[in-house]
């Protein structure tokens, strides 16, 4: 007996104190999600959360079930890898309880001009309490060009993406929706020349503010007196939004159209207007280059420039306190989309995301400052590990951020958006298409995604229409609303199959990491191509078991309609207008003509800043004003070097 | 599945491949182009992202027989029909324009582009029922033409520096030697430096010759310059992949004209031809010449028998210091380069070097400095190295051939050093996380032993307490 005694006195001084704790106050932690309210806290607010919904049969269905584990090993390992949603290592999720009365669905918009896409986004977000608003951006604007009347050029204007060349455009694109409400975040699909259409936005942001100051203070006739003089004293006639405002566009961020709120208000009213609205604007810019280079191609900078513009970046924003805004999308989906399988695709973008976390600290910014400001951003197709790949990358980065870079906890927190697979979707029999979104989805929506976007079944043919991109909606909707299981929020955890995969995924993504360290971290593999050549392999791989048949797709390579399962053509696709290509042209021009004095004198302070090794994203602030697109990334062609291709 | 045969040019066939503007698409152009050149074809690859302008300069530079090109963004009609507007302006309404672009281009766009002039637009369809090989078969037979055999009033007008005519002039020379008398071409006006660059693969020659070009277009606004770059063919095949101008982002410039050469005999460094290419670009009166050619390595001296100056390109991976003493060109060489500086042991490979060329050239007493080895990283912007090493050849070409390209720029005493986006001693960061997070998962794995065990004592110490109680009562 004795014996047993000192035995338990020296197992429990090897016990970890925080361990010891994860045990006794088990009881009282299970107790809180058996009680009928859950109480906690986010930015000081206490939230009360029902912990049961009840079903139809008068079922109370958990939300977040618990395991039952009594013996102290089982229970201690749960806690330690698993965890409830919202505790370390977060594997389950990284808050307590889903956000009630917001589904994480994302409103899809980008086609023509800024009006057009406008008009869209007013479409697809009326009636809705939240605007989560997804641009896509033409190819020209994506390679940091502006409209043109080449050939070459003319025929990309606005076509699978908005066309924004400048400020107004902005200004003109978000109208009607008030930038810096808690209810409206912006997502900017956009990463060679992000940093400056993020000035744009922020600018737009900043000016619809300065309106709303504008009208509170009754300011309106002295304003437009001064825009008129403005405008009289370069004979030239005023922008406006083309066309007639669409249903739920009240105006807003059109006063200032063709003016900056620093040209209207006094520098210290502005500068007070700017601090604010920066402070509170809600959103992503993806900007994420590193996999640009390794997948997706959409480079215009040489890579250490395009890096130190994002380091830039992140640097303004702890200087100026923006903190709803995620300065990256750390994005896995276009390597998934080039090929690349589940696993690659997680190590790849997981060890991206680190390298930015060790450019940030060797620029001297702090893990805490930033790491809250990084997003992620995966795929989901039907694979197997697509069922745990938010556990696993949750997991992994809680670890690391925890005990190697001794981040808090809002750093170890990995939020992550999901888009179902386009690669996924084929071109026969396009009405399976929808089935397999709806399992991707689930495998999201069960991983407690932070947000998904599920694509329509037309994508793979066309861009989508309206019938088609509602059914896309409804299939996340009836998830979220009438499939019962998931009023419970955690049910995949417990599950024997899940664990093993779990765990099987995230050691394959730990022999990735050191794959990668051996040839010098991400940018050493990058210089031989490592990253690429995997990519390409991986996806040959699946293009050979498709087409031999032994990786059954259905209604593609098997199960084929009596007639074949052909490819189906679209009759039609949308394209932008002449009208539109044009327009955008005009307007430039105009807005060039009109800044043609003040252009040039801050594109050099942008050159200077850079060779002066300062903040340039700074100096884009005001740049963005008076330039646009073209001319700002020309400018600094000039200095940063511009993206070299690789073979 | 069966296998398809490959089609057997009767010419020699030069084609242009890339993906569209604005177009970061390149897996499916990526396969196309190995095949093309396992089909015998010499392809000049150009990668993703690239405007008509550039690829239809390319195509008539490189007097090639066919584009073939990848369209996934859409603006595909414009852009084709701009490229065959852009060919006949030019009068290269002979170069064939291939393309696809999957779903993407859709069966009555497919029609309109082939009704305005468009060679061929392959379709899906066109892929299943083809094949990926029929349908290269098909391209390749398709583009299977002489251009131009023999001269016409070619060497008369080569000073305009019309691409057109020198490149058809060089072509001539290649192909049909028997219609091409060199004696025929007209003398310069001045003299014209030939630099002539050679080096070990993967060295980053490419890269270093576009930053020289760079530097040369910003430091002489009216000079003009030719470019001579040498690649392998292959053996096998006859096929070869002519991959400069994929790097180079400079010389899309109408005072800049490249040519890609073929050795057309596998063991050799250098083409057959290069001298005649070479004569051709004197007589067009270009104020500078640069030859590059492929990375054989070793005995890659040939290359100084054509021309003024020479820079060999090396890195610091060269084995041991003993290496350096096979290398001949550091006997010849007038300028050596220690690219990619960034890398590893650089700085060893800098002094080594430095050795060896003192030895080769009896150079015992020089002062490290003096010497013309240079440390460059060219794929950093406006590396200090590249800067020096540019001024140096320069100055290196004035004092040798007398031409008049007295260089503005000024040298620095700045050294090549990376601006690391990752500090070199952080380099391990993902061997650290990956230690890092196993050992988290080894201490709860032991920690969760430790409370199954205290469990489990707990447990029976609660067994024996219980039955000592009843055993008392």
């Amino acid at each position: 007996m004795q014996n047993i005694k000192d035995k338990i006195i020296s197992f429990e001084k090897q016990l970890a104190p925080e361990c010891k704790e994860l045990i006794e106050h088990w009881s009282s932690k299970e107790k809180l999600y058996t009680d009928e309210d859950y109480n906690y806290t986010v930015r000081n607010k206490t939230l009360k959360i029902k912990t049961h919904t009840e079903s139809l049969s008068h079922s109370q269905i958990p939300k977040i079930s618990t395991p039952r584990y009594t013996a102290w090993g089982d229970l201690l390992h749960w806690q330690l890898q698993e965890n409830v949603p919202g505790e370390f290592p977060y594997t389950a999720g990284i808050y307590p309880f889903k956000r009630e009365g917001e589904d994480p669905t994302r409103m899809f918009a980008g086609e023509g001009g800024p009006e057009r896409t406008n008009k869209r986004f007013h479409y697809v977000s009326l009636g809705q309490p939240a605007k989560r608003l997804s641009t896509a951006f033409d190819s020209v604007t994506l390679y940091g060009e502006d409209p043109h009347t080449r050939p070459d050029i003319y025929g990309k204007i606005g076509n699978s993406g908005v066309s924004i060349a400048t400020l107004d455009d902005a200004k003109k694109l978000y109208s009607g929706f008030d930038l810096c409400s808690p209810t409206t975040s912006v997502s900017m699909t956009i990463n060679g020349p992000a940093a400056i259409l993020l000035g744009f936005f922020m600018n737009a942001a900043i000016d619809q503010q300065c309106e709303k100051y504008i009208i509170a203070n009754g300011l309106e006739t002295e304003v437009e007196k001064k825009i008129n003089a403005l405008y009289q004293h370069k004979n030239m006639e005023r922008p406006r939004y083309h066309g007639d405002l669409p249903q739920g566009n009240d105006g807003l961020g059109l006063m200032l159209l063709g003016v900056t709120g620093s040209e209207v208000l006094p520098l210290d009213v502005y500068e007070k207007i700017k601090r604010e609205s920066m402070a509170s604007v809600r959103g992503t810019v993806q900007a994420d280059i590193l996999k640009e280079d390794q997948a997706q191609n959409t480079c215009i900078f040489s890579t250490e420039f395009a890096l130190r513009l994002m380091g830039d970046i992140q640097h303004y924003f702890i200087i100026n306190k923006i903190r709803n805004f995620y300065s990256v999308s750390i994005s896995g989906y276009h390597i998934a989309e080039a090929g690349a399988n589940p696993i690659t695709q997680l190590a790849l973008t997981l060890s991206n995301g680190f390298t930015y976390v060790e450019y940030y600290l060797s620029r001297g910014m702090h893990i805490d400052d930033f790491a809250p400001n990084l997003s992620f951003f995966f795929s989901n197709g039907v694979d197997p590990e697509y069922a745990v790949i938010g556990r696993v990358a949750r997991r992994i980065w809680a670890k690391a951020i925890k005990h190697k870079y001794n981040g808090n906890e809002r750093s170890q927190m990995l939020k992550y958006h999901i888009q179902t697979s386009g690669r996924s979707l084929h071109a026969q029999e396009i009405d399976f298409n929808d089935i397999r979104t709806t399992l991707q989805a689930l495998y999201a929506i069960y991983d407690n995604c932070n947000s998904l976007h599920t694509n329509a079944y037309d994508e793979a043919i066309t861009t989508p229409t309206e019938e088609s991109v509602r059914r896309a909606m409804a299939i996340q909707l009836i998830i979220n609303r009438e499939l019962g299981l998931t009023k419970n929020e955690n049910p995949i955890q417990g599950s024997f199959i899940i664990e093993e995969m779990t765990d099987l995924v995230e050691a394959a993504v730990y022999a990735e990491f050191m794959s990668i360290n051996e040839r010098g971290g991400v940018l050493g593999a990058m210089e031989t191509m490592y990253q690429r050549n995997k990519i390409q392999e991986e996806s040959l791989y699946y293009e050979t078991l498709k087409h031999n048949g032994e990786f059954p797709i259905i209604g593609v390579n098997t199960f084929l309609s009596s007639k074949g399962s052909p490819t189906v053509i679209p009759q039609e696709v949308i394209r932008s207008t002449e009208e539109e290509k044009q327009y955008q042209i005009a307007t430039l021009k105009a807005f060039q003509k009109r800044n043609e004095q003040e252009a040039p004198a801050l594109l050099q302070k942008l050159q200077q800043t850079a060779i002066a090794n300062e903040n340039i994203f700074e100096v884009l602030m005001d740049a963005c004003k008076v330039c646009s697109l073209g001319q700002i990334s020309n400018a600094l062609y000039a200095v940063g070097g511009q993206y070299r291709r690789n073979m | 599945m069966q296998q398809i045969e490959k089609y057997q040019p009767q010419n020699k066939i030069r084609i242009v491949t890339a993906a569209s503007l604005f177009d970061g698409h390149d897996a499916a152009i990526n396969v196309m182009r190995r095949l093309i050149q396992g089909t015998g074809c010499e392809v000049i690859h150009l990668g993703h992202n690239r405007s008509v302008d550039e690829v239809v300069n390319c195509a008539i530079q490189e007097d090639a027989q066919a584009i073939a090109m990848t369209s996934y963004q859409g603006g595909h009609i414009e852009y084709f029909k701009y490229m065959f507007d852009l060919l006949k302006e030019k009068g290269s309404s002979h170069i064939k324009i291939f393309a696809g672009g999957g779903g993407v281009i859709l069966p009555t766009e497919i029609k309109e582009l082939e009704t305005y002039g468009i060679a061929k637009i392959y379709s899906p369809d066109d892929g299943r029922i083809m094949g990926l090989q029929g349908m290269i078969n098909d391209l390749v037979a398709k583009s299977d033409y002489e251009t131009l055999t023999e001269l016409k009033n070619h060497l008369q007008i080569l000073k305009e520096k019309n691409p057109k005519i020198i490149a058809e002039t060089i072509t001539i020379a290649e192909n049909h030697p028997e219609n091409f008398d060199k004696t025929k071409l007209l003398k310069p006006s001045t003299t014209i430096p030939v630099l002539g660059i050679t080096g070990t693969g993967g060295a980053g020659k490419s890269s270093l010759v576009d930053e020289l070009v760079r530097r040369y277009l910003a430091d002489f606004s009216d000079k003009t310059l030719a470019i001579i770059s040498v690649d392998p063919s292959k053996r096998k095949t006859g096929g070869a992949l002519l991959g400069d101008r994929i790097r180079m982002n400079s010389i899309n410039n109408p005072r800049v004209y490249m040519r890609s050469l073929a050795t057309r005999q596998a063991n050799l460094a250098l083409s057959k031809y290069v001298q005649e290419s070479i004569d051709i670009c004197r007589a067009a009166d270009f104020d500078m010449i640069i030859v590059e050619t492929s990375g054989i390595g070793q005995s890659d001296t040939e290359i100084t028998d054509h021309c003024d100056v020479s820079l060999y390109v090396m890195t610091s991976e060269f084995g041991a210091a003993s290496q350096l003493e096979k290398i001949d060109m550091l006997d010849f060489a007038d300028l050596v380069a220690i690219n990619k500086f960034d890398k590893k042991g650089s700085l060893d490979a800098l002094r080594d070097v430095r050795k060896q060329y003192k030895r080769n050239h009896n150079l015992f007493e020089a002062n490290d400095e003096s010497l013309p080895v240079f440390a460059t990283i060219a794929s950093q912007f406006n590396d200090p190295g590249m800067n020096n090493l540019y001024k140096a050849i320069m100055d290196k070409i004035c004092t040798k051939t007398n031409a008049p390209l007295q260089s503005k720029a000024e040298l620095t005493l700045e050294q090549s050093k990376k601006i690391f986006v990752i500090p070199p001693d952080r380099v391990r960061y993902l061997a650290e996380i990956v230690e890092n997070n196993k050992r988290y998962d080894q201490w709860a794995k032991k920690q969760s032993e430790i409370a199954q065990k205290l469990y489990q004592l707990k447990g029976t110490l609660e067994i024996l307490n219980k039955e000592e109680d009843e055993a008392r009562h």
